[in-house]
């Protein structure tokens, strides 16, 4: 008998959990959901978890189909969760974004344990930000709750969310970028040592983190701690005290970051944006549909103005205050339809995970119909000395259909700022350099100076 | 040492850390729960903390 090769039919980020698996077909992400969930599956929806968590917007929801799309013999249920806009990952979210995905999954954790579930993995990567809120994705982390046992996924909240807020709480660092090296989350002894001494004081602190590498350091793992026995009420106060350690968890957001007072700030100010936001009403009028990204998004003036009109408006820039300050906009409820997230173009987060494909680069998602990029391209060319070229190109790759962008001319104030200290930088900037190159991948409809500076606003069309 | 860890899955280290914070956890519970029975004998009407609606 011949072996025939198996070829992977699941999302290549879906491979961990033997319960089921997501896979693309027909232009939709679904689940497969395998017979050994099945009971687990079955309890999620009987016991009333489900309509709980829909009904609070926790859980995404999903509609059963009843197709064995890949005649598995281990299917029990293919199930079509809420497709959503797009899918980030925790080292691309600012500070509040990851302590609501924390919170999330605690509250979803505490209603599961009303009835009789219980989450078997707490990772971040479970979350994503759908229609301006933290949502569970995963539809098979449930399982029933055994009251002698403790928490699973303890240790793996706590790396992936409990010890990275408390890191950039106590250091006001970004700590997105650590997330990306720490895919699994930081580990409690790295964590211990990251903290600084004040941070002992903290009871909850000192359980959570330095009683737990301690204990992780010493302990050698065996059977017999797994089988001693747990209560309810101990779970019900372990999960308190987490939620009671991240909420009054902060970033100040009075410390000064690089552009979070820009437009506040800049003289040009007042006028200038009035007649941009003029101008840019103009040239977004009649294209306003489709999914739209912002970079560069700064505070999100023009992000918001995009969301008048559109259901799905990300908004990235590498500033994480900045982003924060837009999601917890967002999260007010001035805009539902904005995600905000820390995305720097001239470093975007890569493919990382097994084979490079378990995460996906963020030029594989950022793929949108519009694309808009104001007061940005001085910043890409003139600080970090990327030639208009590799801009263009770059711009073409993630652009579907058209793209606005506004040039900053070299007399500009903020261009000399960036130039200041620098012995060099590419030659020509200049507006025809600037066309020459963007036209190679697009056609300029329209073209407008902004009055009283020399700052130009764009429509460009993608050549097909 | 460290290399212990690689053949670990991620819960199993965790259940004897959750049993001594849920141990320090229930103590710290019992003397609040006290000192709050101690309070509300000297004040009236005092309202509940409340926490999530779940």
């Amino acid at each position: 008998m011949i072996n025939e090769p198996i070829v992977p039919q699941h999302h290549p980020a879906s491979f961990k959990d033997p319960s089921g698996f997501i896979f693309k077909a027909n232009g939709k992400l679904y689940r497969q959901i395998n017979t050994c969930y099945a009971d687990d599956y079955d309890l999620l929806m009987s016991s009333g978890l489900y309509k709980a968590l829909i009904e609070k917007k926790l859980l995404i929801p999903h509609t059963e189909i009843n197709e064995n799309f890949y005649q598995s013999p281990d299917w029990f249920k293919t199930i079509l969760p809420e497709q959503l806009t797009f899918i980030s990952y925790p080292y691309e979210w600012s500070f509040d974004e990851l302590k609501d995905a924390a919170l999330t999954t605690l509250r979803i954790l505490k209603i599961s344990v009303k009835h009789g579930m219980i989450l078997k993995d707490g990772t971040s990567f479970n979350i994503q930000f759908h229609e301006g809120r933290a949502v569970f994705i995963d539809t098979l982390s449930f399982e029933k709750y055994d009251e002698n046992k403790p928490w699973i996924a303890y240790r793996q909240f706590c790396e992936c969310f409990l010890f990275p807020l408390l890191i950039e709480h106590y250091h006001k660092i970004d700590v997105q970028k650590l997330l990306s090296v720490y895919l699994e989350g930081i580990p409690a002894g790295t964590t211990a040592k990251l903290l600084p001494l004040k941070s002992r004081f903290k009871l909850g602190i000192w359980l959570h983190v330095y009683l737990q590498a301690s204990v992780n350091a010493k302990n050698k793992p065996t059977s017999k701690t797994a089988t001693a026995s747990f209560s309810k009420n101990k779970l019900l106060n372990l999960i308190d005290s987490l939620q009671n350690i991240i909420k009054p968890l902060k970033v100040e957001t009075t410390i000064q970051s690089t552009w979070n007072n820009y437009y506040e700030e800049t003289i040009l100010s007042k006028n200038y944006l009035q007649e941009k936001e003029k101008i840019f009403r103009e040239l977004i009028g009649d294209i306003n549909n489709g999914r739209t990204m912002d970079v560069g998004c700064n505070d999100g003036y023009f992000s918001k103005i995009l969301a008048e009109n559109n259901p799905d408006v990300i908004a990235v820039d590498f500033d994480s205050q900045c982003v924060n300050k837009l999601y917890l906009d967002v999260k007010a409820g001035i805009t539902k339809n904005i995600l905000p997230f820390c995305i720097d173009l001239t470093n975007p987060s890569p493919a990382l995970g097994f084979n490079h494909a378990e995460r996906q680069s963020f030029a594989e998602r950022a793929k949108s119909d519009t694309i808009t990029a104001l007061a940005l391209i001085h910043h890409i060319v003139l600080s970090k000395n990327v030639p208009f070229a590799d801009v263009a190109k770059m711009f073409s790759d993630i652009t579907l259909n058209h793209l606005i962008i506004e040039f900053v001319p070299i007399t500009d104030e903020k261009s000399q700022q960036l130039i200041a200290n620098k012995t060099t930088y590419h030659k020509p900037y200049d507006p025809e350099a600037f066309e020459k190159n963007f036209t190679v991948y697009f056609q300029i409809e329209r073209k407008e100076i902004i009055p009283g500076t020399e700052r130009i606003l764009y429509r460009m069309k993608k050549l097909l | 040492m460290k290399i212990l860890f690689l053949y670990i899955d991620p819960g199993s280290g965790s259940y004897l850390v959750q049993m001594i914070i849920a141990g320090v956890l229930a103590g710290l519970f019992y003397f609040k729960n006290l000192w709050l029975r101690i309070k509300s004998f000297f004040v009236k009407n005092r309202k509940d903390e409340t926490t999530d609606n779940d």
